[in-house]
């Protein structure tokens, strides 16, 4: 089956690619951290302008991450609607005892801004290099080893999980299956997700029985032959440098 | 020849009660292939769990090479037993093949490099070198079993158990697999316990087969087993269809004259002897009798 593999595009060769993990890791971090404190507009838009840059100098196609994006822009919308009609403030458009105002709107516009510009730079890092590169990058970041583990762990099993489901769901449909928004439908699913659990146990346990037998006692789990250049260095010395820019930038042009 | 496996009265019983092994003794000797052939249920995987020391037994009954599996080190003992289990999705739970197979080697404190050159060799010795990158859930079947397969090679291990290896296989992987397995039995000295349900692959795989069901029943050559067909019915199995098919030729007067074959491929030896036996020509004929004793056969050796 085709899996919706969030590092496809992972071979691709461009300069963002060719970063290495740990200092890519850092560098956009910090970077997203500044899109998202910047406190106007105008530095907003300046934060969107520089990942959108650093999205088409990674040649990762539009189309990948506008589908990447859909699901998490889904929980941006209700803010931008939201937002101008909670804010007190000057009202653009009222009736009765709702009103739309320009502080909320301009507020709205603000965090969509930002949080576009964090969903493609979060994209783009992780779109950039092969999840299992961040993932020991992490763990060479001294990131908790029972974290880094998990993450290894979700990464490998959700596709066995996307499988079970997916036997399950045909098993299901073969049967006549039809999914319908009633009370019956909806307790056929909280079986399927309470099989899906019970499964994962099971395997869970079967999972660790073979770790053990492997000699796994909790260490750290995998090497990273990473090494960092002076071209590494620069460029992130440069996001880095352009995420503080972004935090000086209202100052300056205040 | 020196003992490999040593399980002395082993018996063990979960939690909820349920008996899964009772008074378990056997003795497996170094290089041997040896098959377990079981019912479902019947405790193979169980005492497979006791041989590398995932289930400890209380007291010091299960030996590998005269030394008790309980109060090993766990560097040492996965160095000399490694378990395949059956669903290679069980086995393979690292990102990519790599770091699968460097699991085991990382684990026993191993160097990078050392670890690098076990890496490559175990991926070398299963048929997957350049597969070092490759995510699991972008590999066929066959290809995570050999890789679960070279997950455990790249510990080295003296013993290697096996838990269906040729379940839910495709015929060339099956016989792949079968191929690789007796390569290592013979070209490195493996012992190899197999457990498996697939009675026509039993014959490639071992010289020696036990049969279990909670305790051991019987124990012996592929053939004492196979042709007791008492022993097959008692126990939910069956004999390997190409000895079906000489033993209804035998209702039709073919004589062999050594131990019937056990699969197709022993099958032409075993009509080449009959043939020199015969003065070079085989005659089918039937006779008075031939119905009584297919209906015997029927009834001996099918469910």
């Amino acid at each position: 089956m085709r899996y919706p593999d969030i590092d496809k595009y992972a071979w691709l060769d461009s300069p963002i690619h060719r970063l290495e993990p740990r200092i890519k890791i850092l560098s956009f971090t910090v970077l997203i951290f500044s899109a998202v404190f910047v406190g106007n507009i105008p530095a907003a838009l300046l934060a969107l302008a520089v990942a959108l840059l650093i999205l088409i100098l990674s040649r990762l196609p539009v189309r990948f991450v506008l589908q990447r994006s859909t699901p998490i822009l889904v929980f941006v919308l209700p803010i931008l609607l939201l937002m101008p009609l909670t804010v007190p403030g000057t009202p653009i458009w009222s009736a009765g005892p709702v009103a739309f105002t320009e502080e909320g709107l301009s507020y709205a516009v603000l965090i969509t801004i930002r949080a576009v510009a964090a969903i493609v730079l979060v994209l783009t890092l992780l779109g950039t290099q092969r999840i299992e590169a961040t993932l020991r990058a992490l763990s060479l970041l001294r990131v908790p080893g029972v974290i880094v583990q998990m993450l290894f762990f979700t990464y490998r099993y959700i596709y066995v999980m996307m499988d079970e489901f997916l036997s399950i769901w045909s098993a299901m449909r073969a049967k006549g299956y039809t999914l319908r928004p009633n009370r019956y439908g909806l307790s056929i699913i909280g079986n399927l997700v309470g099989m899906l659990l019970v499964k994962s146990y099971e395997r869970a346990e079967r999972v660790y029985c073979g770790m053990e037998a492997r000699g796994y006692r909790g260490k750290p789990i995998t090497v990273a032959p990473f090494s960092i250049t002076a071209a590494d260095c620069f460029a992130g010395l440069l996001l880095i440098g352009i995420a503080g820019g972004l935090q000086v930038y209202p100052l300056v042009a205040l | 020849m020196n003992e490999a496996v040593t399980i002395r009265d082993l018996t063990h019983q979960y939690p909820d009660g349920t008996v899964s092994l009772e008074d378990v003794s056997l003795t497996v000797h170094g290089g041997e292939r040896l098959a377990i052939v079981g019912q479902n249920g019947a405790g193979k995987t169980t005492l497979f769990l006791h041989l590398n020391g995932s289930i400890r037994s209380p007291l010091d009954n299960v030996l590998v090479f005269g030394e008790s599996v309980r109060s090993m080190p766990i560097e040492e003992r996965i160095q000399k037993v490694g378990v395949v289990f059956q669903d290679p999705d069980d086995q393979l739970f690292m990102p990519t093949l790599y770091d699968d197979v460097a699991f085991g080697p990382i684990n026993m404190g191993l160097s990078r490099d050392e670890v690098d050159r076990r890496v490559r060799e175990a991926l070398k010795t299963v048929g997957l070198s350049g597969f070092e990158d490759r995510v699991p859930h972008h590999m066929s079947y066959g290809e995570k079993k050999r890789a679960a397969l070279a997950a455990v090679l790249s510990m080295e291990p003296r013993i290697l158990v096996l838990d269906e290896p040729t379940a839910n296989l495709d015929p060339k992987n099956r016989a792949l697999l079968i191929d690789l397995i007796n390569r290592l039995n013979k070209e490195k000295g493996i012992t190899t316990i197999v457990a498996m349900h697939d009675v026509n692959a039993v014959s490639h795989l071992a010289d020696r087969v036990v049969v279990l069901n909670t305790t051991i029943v019987a124990d012996g050559d592929a053939h004492s087993i196979f042709s007791d067909s008492k022993l097959l019915k008692e126990n939910n199995l069956e004999a390997p269809e190409a000895y079906k098919l000489f033993r209804i030729m035998g209702c039709y007067g073919y004589a062999c004259c050594n131990a019937l074959p056990l699969s197709v491929a022993d099958a032409p030896a075993a009509l080449d002897a009959s043939l020199e036996e015969n003065g070079g020509a085989i005659s089918l004929r039937r006779d008075g009798r031939t119905a009584e004793e297919l209906r015997e056969v029927f009834e001996r050796f099918e469910y």
